[in-house]
């Protein structure tokens, strides 16, 4: 670490130079994404405000945060955040592990991976969101409607991801293995797994995405709370309030979690670099 | 007293949906303990489907391969003591050195404080301790390729197999690299088997010498090279006799090469 402060002062006057302008850009390209933002809520503000646009159709900053206080002191908000939120995350993980978990049988027999193939490819062409109706009648009409819901939009999409990690280069890793005498076990877990965590992160953060999909679809369809039914049911009242209220609330949901994702992300490739196994 | 290495008779196909391939035929071939034998031959000739079976995991079509006067399906593969350096270090990159160096003794479930330890002992005695907290990308090829002997050694094994160690290697890291891998085989004691293209390389480190004929393979001609080693490899490179070595080889080969091409 030393060694490179030392370096630091060594650099010639070109290449400070040309960090400095590094640094400049970076600075110049966080002020422009705020800009951004506050640019897009003023004018959407300021245009509401003087009735260029209809603010009863497309709402206005300053309502959503009425109506999202409104919301708060009926005390209703954090119970549809919740809802939500809870619909999400159990979509997501149950996604994510039954969908790593087959990846896993998948890559252990080659015969039953052979047999599911192309059922895998029509169910991922299949829109999920075509079995809404049928898993509502079988499961009835509630949270665990929704929940499997998200966990099939994610699942197979995690299944074919996970999958083509395990699958990938590492055959001569595996070779190197069985000159070691490791056992089919070993090779999963000293090497596949590991070699895939990349891949099995960038499985996760799309199932994010794809659980709520599911979990908001699902609400429209059956629920009697939650920030999906919070939409249809501004919708179907003209409360557009509520439904940019919502709306606006599911971003910041979802960046949450997608955030949440990367940390994740950090820790597994740590967990890799200082497991010995 | 058995011979470390018996391969009797050894016949190898290998079956795939269009081929059947018929690498090894016949072959036979000794190595006894503390000998250094090196293999060459024509590409594609069924030299790295030898080392398999002599590693243990794929079994031979016809003959048998005996190790210690033992057949080698009769020890479980998990236990061998079988070191296998292939031509590509593959080191693990999410693990550091000290990591990769014991993934042998791990998956062996022989990791214990002792063999850690000696573990570590090879690490230094060969120039890597310093690096053992280092991950893969942060060494040089030579290095890698050293980590990963290193990781063959630690478990002990009483056969060294090398698949063309060198090869992925730049010409001088190459000769450097050899010399010190042969200086680190010797000073442990191990036998070893050496397959490679370099005919100067198998001269310089080999007691005896292999040559293969086209694929399917077998034995075409056996040298001893009676040359003083004690100096390492590179050094037996400049001693008298070493061309006239390297002649006859470059010819044996040569004639087995375009032996089919003449017909
Ligand atoms: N797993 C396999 N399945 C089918 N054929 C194989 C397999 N491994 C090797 N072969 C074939 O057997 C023959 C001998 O291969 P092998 O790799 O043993 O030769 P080699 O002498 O090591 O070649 P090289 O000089 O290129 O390293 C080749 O024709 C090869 O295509
Ligand atoms: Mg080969």
């Amino acid at each position: 670490m030393s060694k490179r402060k030392i370096a630091l002062n060594e650099y010639s006057q070109e290449h400070l130079l040309y960090l400095e302008s590094i640094k400049r850009k970076k600075l110049l390209i966080s002020i422009l994404r705020y800009a951004l933002f506050i640019i897009f809520i003023a004018l959407w503000e300021v245009l509401a405000r003087f009735n260029i646009i209809d603010p009863f159709i497309f709402s206005s900053p300053s309502r959503v945060i009425q109506t999202t206080i409104n919301l708060y002191n009926g005390g209703e908000l954090f119970m549809h955040i919740g809802v939500t939120l809870a619909e999400t995350v159990l979509g997501f993980l149950l996604g994510t592990l039954a969908g790593t978990s087959i990846a896993i049988i998948l890559w252990w027999s080659e015969t039953i991976q052979r047999v599911l193939d192309p059922y895998l490819v029509v169910l991922n062409a299949l829109p999920k969101i075509a079995l809404g109706p049928i898993i509502i009648v079988w499961i009835g009409a509630g949270m665990n409607s929704i929940i499997v819901m998200a966990l099939l939009i994610s699942l197979i999409v995690t299944i074919m991801t996970v999958l083509s990690g395990f699958m990938e280069e590492n055959a001569q890793k595996q070779m190197l293995m069985k000159t070691l005498g490791a056992s089919k076990w070993q090779i999963f877990s000293l090497v596949v797994l590991p070699a895939s965590v990349p891949t099995i992160v960038s499985a996760l953060k799309i199932s994010v995405g794809m659980s709520w999909v599911g979990v908001i679809v699902g609400e429209y369809l059956v629920s009697k709370a939650g920030l999906g039914y919070l939409i249809v049911y501004g919708g179907q009242v003209f409360k557009l309030d509520l439904v940019m209220t919502s709306i606006a609330i599911i971003s910041v949901l979802a960046a949450l979690m997608y955030f949440g994702v990367s940390w994740l992300e950090k820790a597994l490739i740590n967990w890799r670099s200082h497991s010995k196994g | 007293m058995h011979p470390l290495v018996e391969v009797k008779n050894v016949g190898l196909v290998y079956h795939e949906p269009h081929a059947e391939t018929q690498a090894l035929k016949n072959l036979n071939m000794t190595v006894n303990e503390g000998e250094f034998v090196a293999i060459i031959g024509p590409s594609g000739c069924g030299k790295t489907s030898l080392l398999s079976l002599l590693s243990g995991f794929i079994k031979p079509s016809e003959g048998e391969v005996l190790i210690r006067g033992k057949s080698i399906d009769e020890t479980d593969a998990s236990k061998s003591q079988i070191g296998y350096m292939l031509q590509h270090d593959h080191l693990l990159d999410w693990r550091t050195i000290e990591g990769n160096v014991l993934l042998g003794l791990q998956v062996k479930h022989m990791l214990t404080p002792e063999t850690h330890e000696y573990a570590l002992e090879l690490l230094n005695r060969y120039g890597l301790y310093e690096f053992r907290n280092h991950y893969p990308r942060q060494l040089s090829g030579g290095m890698r390729q050293k980590a990963a002997l290193i990781r063959t050694l630690a478990f002990s094994p009483c056969l060294l197999l090398l698949d063309e160690p060198f090869s992925s290697l730049d010409y001088l890291t190459r000769l450097k690299l050899g010399d010190e891998v042969y200086k680190i085989i010797k000073s442990e004691g191990k036998t070893a088997i050496l397959v490679t293209h370099d005919i100067a390389e198998a001269i310089s480190m080999a007691n005896r010498i292999y040559v293969f004929t086209q694929r399917p393979a077998s034995v075409r001609s056996e040298y001893n090279i009676e040359l003083n080693k004690d100096n390492g490899a590179l050094a037996t490179r400049n001693l008298p006799g070493f061309k006239e070595y390297f002649d006859t080889l470059w010819k044996e080969l040569d004639h087995e090469q375009t032996k089919n091409r003449a017909e």
